[in-house]
């Protein structure tokens, strides 16, 4: 089997897994549709594996069929696998497959329990789709696709009405993207006559010159789109909200992939961005700003799942910074451990969810430590590999990107700083959930769980704390700790360890596997020689470590040793506190731009424009004529409408009569 | 394997007919069993159709000779998935009808039979005369299934449908008289032949007010902003299945009738009035859009979505490109395709709530409906063009088109892609996510309406799967006739051809 013979597969098992599982549903018993949606995507990261034996320096493409095509405008129904695309596909499809099998006993009791694994596989199928695509036009189409697919599993508890509204949120926000996407495949078609890969990426070199405007406006609409999934600032707001979700889908879409395919999406396109190094450094400021932005929010916010949603913000910030900057390999390394160490710690979250039966808040949260051993062991693995700790996965590849930066000097050393900083408040928050979560005094329900069962509440809205009925949502009857149930076990274990030794494909001047492996795809790039020396290297980890050791240092006595000083001080800096906790007011702002105005018009052309200007003036005018008419009708004793059709018809005939005479 | 136009044009109407004859409750099998035949004419047309090889299965026969009217029928890549989608969505919507008990049913199915022969005539006309005829010949039929089994304000709502539609047919009908006889060279015959009228020429000056005329008719059909008064109280008064029909094949006509008449007929008067059309086609897209966000009533929200929806139509054609163009025929099909689905689905939303169609009293469908759920959805992406449907396709060849040369426009326009994910997103939660409201009962998709919808939504998949089964067949013919209007606008070009 050729390496497109396998990505082939790799698109088409998630296909059969979805179109089993749908169809199925009546009849599939028990957990078997998630067993079966599971297998489908093992089949697909075995086809990757099959990808990665075969895969070469060399792009490969192959199409099946044309998908649209008129004139210049071609498409085909094309994918490209190169060491980029494998990576990609290796990375999303395992992950994956853990998550699927930890969806199998979490949402275990759900009743949509087969629509979610229809879902769930709908979302791989559309992101390898995304990662595998070899023009614009099908990178939209997946594009799209995740995006849906995120709506769909955002609004999966569907009668909960801030489910269904922040389904609609997220949804929004990636056609926005989507809309920038197609505008900026539009600037590129038009100047390069392609939209396959290598037509643009080759037509540019020489449609464009360095920095060349239109480029940069095209670039800068791609950034619209990859920010929009990614979650980066302006268009973040959406992702928190995300976190309606159940929880393996936080872990899955809303951490480890489909937000990451904005980075992708830079990575994939990074001819345009060198040739337009404008828009390289605007993305590599956003990139900053967002992670340090949603470092401080993630200091302040009290829900679990949402400290890890502005986690995960601020940790594709650093993404976006290093692939912004040339540091491809970096960044992707980020991407890969991040997926690790993120969807290991929503898993935990989601451990503890299911401990707390529903409940997200971390104020209701503490000592766990002793009920949920391996929850807390895996839990602070990955609470470690997000801090940046010593040898763990997150520590190279956080360091790596930061290291690139001070390469690049001069204004690049400032990112820099900032993302050292940055990672000061990641370790900082990362222990503070560790801490409130597992250590303190054991909560009720922790103590009912060191007594032996999992505790029973009544099931509420987590967000609103409204009642709601046993089917709405999440717990239902029965849910899921992962002390009790060996799937949750089996997944959280294997991240467990890769979030540990995920690092080891690129430890500098040792290994740097990864970097080697990548390095024909961004062979091109011009920036190929730019790389941080290994001592600079080994320097800048060091300091990473010593950061990430005083953080979680700082917190221990915060939260642990001198618990209670936190709210000292968040009354003392009251003003600091209500900003973070308001998210810097973004939802404010947006309500007060967009929604409100887009509401009034809306009401303000349905009373104002529909009544009076259309109705009143057009049609009143209309009926006038015709009132006319009928005084006139109903003075030789005819219906008005029989009298109406007449004068048309007298009209008509004397219009004829008059253009065939006056042609004669 | 010949292809009689004129058997599929009259087959309805012949199927109408008969059932006029037969007993009370037969009428109806005999109608669904003639739109059953068209459907199956039009698919083996589409198997034997040539791309690419011009108008085909021309049937072309002296019909009034002092007036120079033909009886001239033919298929080209314009029409023949008009043809298809009248045919596509006529089969589904009778078969609703037939299971549906109705008051004179005869009657009513007398006019629906009615309807698609002349939607039909109207398609396949090559003569200017004769598309006038089946043009108003529709009205008639749609006004007695309105007026006769409508609901609410039925009345209001035919004047106001009749009136606006005649006074555009009126105007129509003089512009088309001015142009045959303005167009007879001296000591010529008189002619409405539409490929005679192509070779000869008005001047400029009479091109700009004729096709002025025929632009008011066409956009009230269609409907465009201003032009669309009718359409609130019609959509809302129209039994489910006339609107489905109104909604995806009648608005075509119209824009149809840009490309089949208008733009090669009088290229320099269509270039006159691009920029205006386009800016009622952009204003369109933005109007229909907010205003369909914010209605409560689910037929307004479809009914307003399809303004913007035709707006973008017509925006592709008027942007006077081959990809506009292209995108422009491919949506009149994909729109139409969605549209009659939606309705029915409507139909079936209504039927669980009681008749109630205003989305805050409907609410979580889907709870024991998820097959129904799943049908919306798929309808819900096609329609909001979510790539990977082939409205996508359609539209971004569009905006491809628009942005060649019109890129402001474009990127107003694109806004418009934007609001309908907003609007159509949230009739999908209001009606089948959230709480089931009190009136609502969730109940699975009953079969009859299954059989009806399930066909349509799998040509909805197939066409997004492969869009270009459909792009290269229309690819040859839509790029024809935009070519002088094209050619008019840029001189340039037209000096090196």
């Amino acid at each position: 089997v050729s390496a497109t013979g396998y990505g082939w597969l790799v698109l088409a098992f998630p296909v059969a897994g979805m179109l089993i599982v749908s169809l199925g549903w009546r009849v599939l018993p028990g957990r078997l549709p998630g067993w079966i949606a599971s297998a489908a995507i093992l089949g697909s990261f075995l086809a990757s594996l099959g990808m990665l034996n075969e895969v070469d320096a060399e792009a490969h493409v192959d199409s099946a069929w044309t998908y649209a095509a008129t004139g210049d405008f071609v498409a085909d129904m094309s994918i490209l696998v190169d060491p980029l695309s494998v990576f990609m596909c290796l990375v999303v499809s395992g992950v994956s497959f853990l998550i699927h099998v930890y969806s199998v006993a979490y949402m275990g009791g759900d009743r949509g329990y087969a629509r979610y694994f229809a879902y769930l596989n709908y979302f791989v199928f559309s992101m390898l789709l995304l990662v595998l695509a070899a023009n614009l036009l099908l990178l939209i189409v997946g594009w799209a696709f995740v995006g849906a697919a995120s709506y769909l599993l955002i609004s999966y508890w569907y009668r909960r009405t801030t489910a269904t509204y922040a389904g609609i949120k997220a949804f929004v926000m990636n056609v926005i993207g989507d809309v920038g996407l197609v505008i900026a495949a539009f600037l590129l078609f038009n100047e390069t006559g392609a939209l396959d890969y290598a037509g643009v990426f080759g037509g540019a070199e020489e449609a464009f010159s360095q920095n060349d405007g239109t480029l940069v406006a095209a670039c800068l609409l791609i950034l619209v789109g990859a920010f929009a999934k990614s979650a980066q600032l302006p268009l973040h707001t959406w992702l928190p909200d995300a976190m309606e979700g159940p929880t393996p889908v936080s872990a899955l879409i809303h951490a480890a992939t489909m937000v990451t395919a904005g980075v992708y999406l830079i990575a994939r396109t990074f001819p345009l961005f060198e040739l337009a190094p404008t828009a390289a450094d605007v993305s590599a400021i956003i990139g900053t700003a967002t992670l340090v932005f949603a470092a401080t929010v993630a200091l302040v916010v009290t829900d679990l799942k949402r400290v890890i949603a502005y986690s995960t913000i601020s940790q594709i910030g650093y993404m976006v910074l290093g692939v912004s900057i040339a540091a491809y390999g970096a960044g992707l390394f980020h991407l890969m451990t991040h997926a690790f160490f993120k969807a290991l710690l929503f898993m935990g979250a989601g451990s503890v969810i299911g401990a707390m039966a529903g409940a997200q808040n971390l104020d209701r949260m503490g000592g766990f430590r002793r009920a949920m051993p391996f929850t807390f062991i895996t839990f602070t693995i990955g609470a470690l590999a997000l801090a940046g700790f010593p040898i763990m996965s997150g520590f190279f590849s956080k360091d790596e990107i930061l290291a690139y930066a001070i390469e690049r000097g001069s204004g690049f050393v400032v990112l820099a700083v900032v993302g050292y900083i940055a990672a000061f408040l990641t370790a900082f928050y990362a222990f503070r959930m560790v801490f409130r979560v597992f250590f303190g005094d054991p909560v009720p329900e922790a103590r009912e769980l060191e007594g032996g069962h999992v505790a029973h509440g009544e099931p509420m809205n987590p967000m609103t704390g409204e009642p709601e009925d046993t089917d709405v949502g999440f717990p239902g009857p029965e849910h899921h700790v992962a002390e009790r149930s060996w799937p949750m076990k089996f997944a959280m274990g294997i991240l467990a360890v890769l979030a540990v030794i995920g690092g080891v494909v690129g430890v500098p001047a040792l290994t740097d596997t990864l970097e080697h492996f990548l390095e024909p795809t961004f062979e091109e790039s011009r920036y190929h020689d730019v790389h941080p020396s290994d001592g600079a290297e080994w320097a800048g980890l060091a300091a990473g470590g010593l950061v990430s050791f005083a953080a979680i240092a700082l917190a221990y006595v915060m939260f642990v040793r001198r618990a209670g000083v936190t709210l000292r001080l968040r009354d003392r800096f009251g003003a600091v506190h209500d900003f973070l906790s308001h998210k810097w007011y973004f939802d404010e702002l947006y309500d007060a731009l967009f929604v409100h105005p887009f509401t009034r018009a809306g009401s303000f052309g349905r009373r104002v424009i529909e009544t009076d200007f259309v109705q009143g003036f057009i049609v009143g005018g209309a009926t006038g004529i015709v009132r006319v008419g009928t005084s006139f009708a109903r003075a030789i004793q005819t219906g008005y409408l029989r009298a109406y059709a007449l004068l048309l018809l007298l009209g008509v005939a004397a219009l004829a009569l008059y253009f065939l005479l006056a042609s004669s | 394997m010949t292809i009689h136009l004129s058997i599929v044009l009259f087959l309805p109407l012949a199927a109408g007919l008969v059932g006029a004859f037969l007993p009370r409750g037969m009428a109806r099998w005999a109608v669904l069993a003639g739109t059953i035949a068209v459907l199956a004419y039009a698919i083996a047309m589409l198997a034997d159709f040539e791309s690419g090889g011009g108008l085909q299965y021309v049937t072309d026969d002296e019909w009034i000779a002092e007036l120079g009217i033909r009886y001239q029928l033919g298929i080209d890549g314009l029409n023949l998935f008009m043809v298809v989608l009248t045919a596509v969505s006529w089969a589904p919507c009778t078969l609703v009808a037939a299971f549906r008990e109705h008051d004179r049913p005869k009657l009513f199915f007398f006019n629906l039979a009615l309807g698609e022969t002349a939607v039909l005539g109207a398609f396949m006309a090559q003569d200017l005369a004769l598309f006038i005829v089946f043009f108003d010949l529709m009205l008639v039929p749609f006004y007695f299934m309105i007026g006769g089994w409508g609901t609410g304000e039925r009345v209001r709502a035919t004047t106001k449908f009749v009136i606006y539609t005649l006074a555009g047919s009126l105007l129509m009908l003089a512009a088309a008289i001015a142009l045959g006889v303005l167009s007879t060279p001296d000591g010529g015959e008189i002619s409405f032949s539409l490929a005679q009228l192509e070779q000869r020429s008005v001047s400029e000056g009479t091109q700009h007010w004729i096709v002025l005329l025929f632009a008011l008719a066409f956009f009230v059909k269609a409907p465009l902003f201003p032009l669309h008064g009718w359409v609130p109280e019609t959509y809302r008064a129209s039994p489910i299945v006339t609107i489905a029909l109104l909604s995806a094949v009648l608005s075509k006509v119209g824009v149809y009738g840009f490309l089949r008449i208008v733009l090669p007929v009088m290229p320099e008067g269509s270039q006159h009035w691009q920029e205006l059309f386009i800016v009622m086609a952009v204003f369109s897209i933005l109007y229909g859009s907010v205003l369909a966000f914010s209605q409560d009533n689910v037929r307004l929200v479809v009914a307003y979505s399809s303004i913007a929806q035709l707006g973008f139509i017509v925006l592709g054609i008027f942007a006077l490109d081959d990809k506009g163009a292209q995108g422009a025929v491919f949506q009149m099909l994909n729109h139409g395709v969605v549209v009659v689905g939606l309705f029915l689905v409507i139909g079936v939303i209504a039927a669980r709530a009681g008749g109630r169609e205003s989305l805050s009293e409907l609410g979580g469908m889907a709870f024991r409906a998820p097959v129904l759920a799943a049908m919306f959805l798929i309808l819900t992406f096609a329609t909001l063009a979510m790539p990977g449907s082939a409205n996508f396709v359609g539209e971004i060849l569009i905006l491809f088109g628009a942005f060649e040369d019109k890129f402001v426009y474009g990127l107003v326009a694109s806004v418009g892609v934007v609001l309908a994910a907003v609007y159509m997103i949230r009739v999908f939660q209001r009606t089948m996510h959230n709480r089931v409201e009190p009136a609502v009962q969730s109940r699975e998709i009953d079969r009859l309406s299954l059989a009806a919808v399930a066909p349509l939504v799998a040509v909805v998949v197939a066409l997004g799967l492969y869009p270009h089964f459909v792009v290269e067949r229309t690819e040859t013919a839509t790029t024809a006739a935009i070519e002088q209007a094209r050619n008019a606008s840029h001189p340039e070009v037209s000096v090196i051809k």
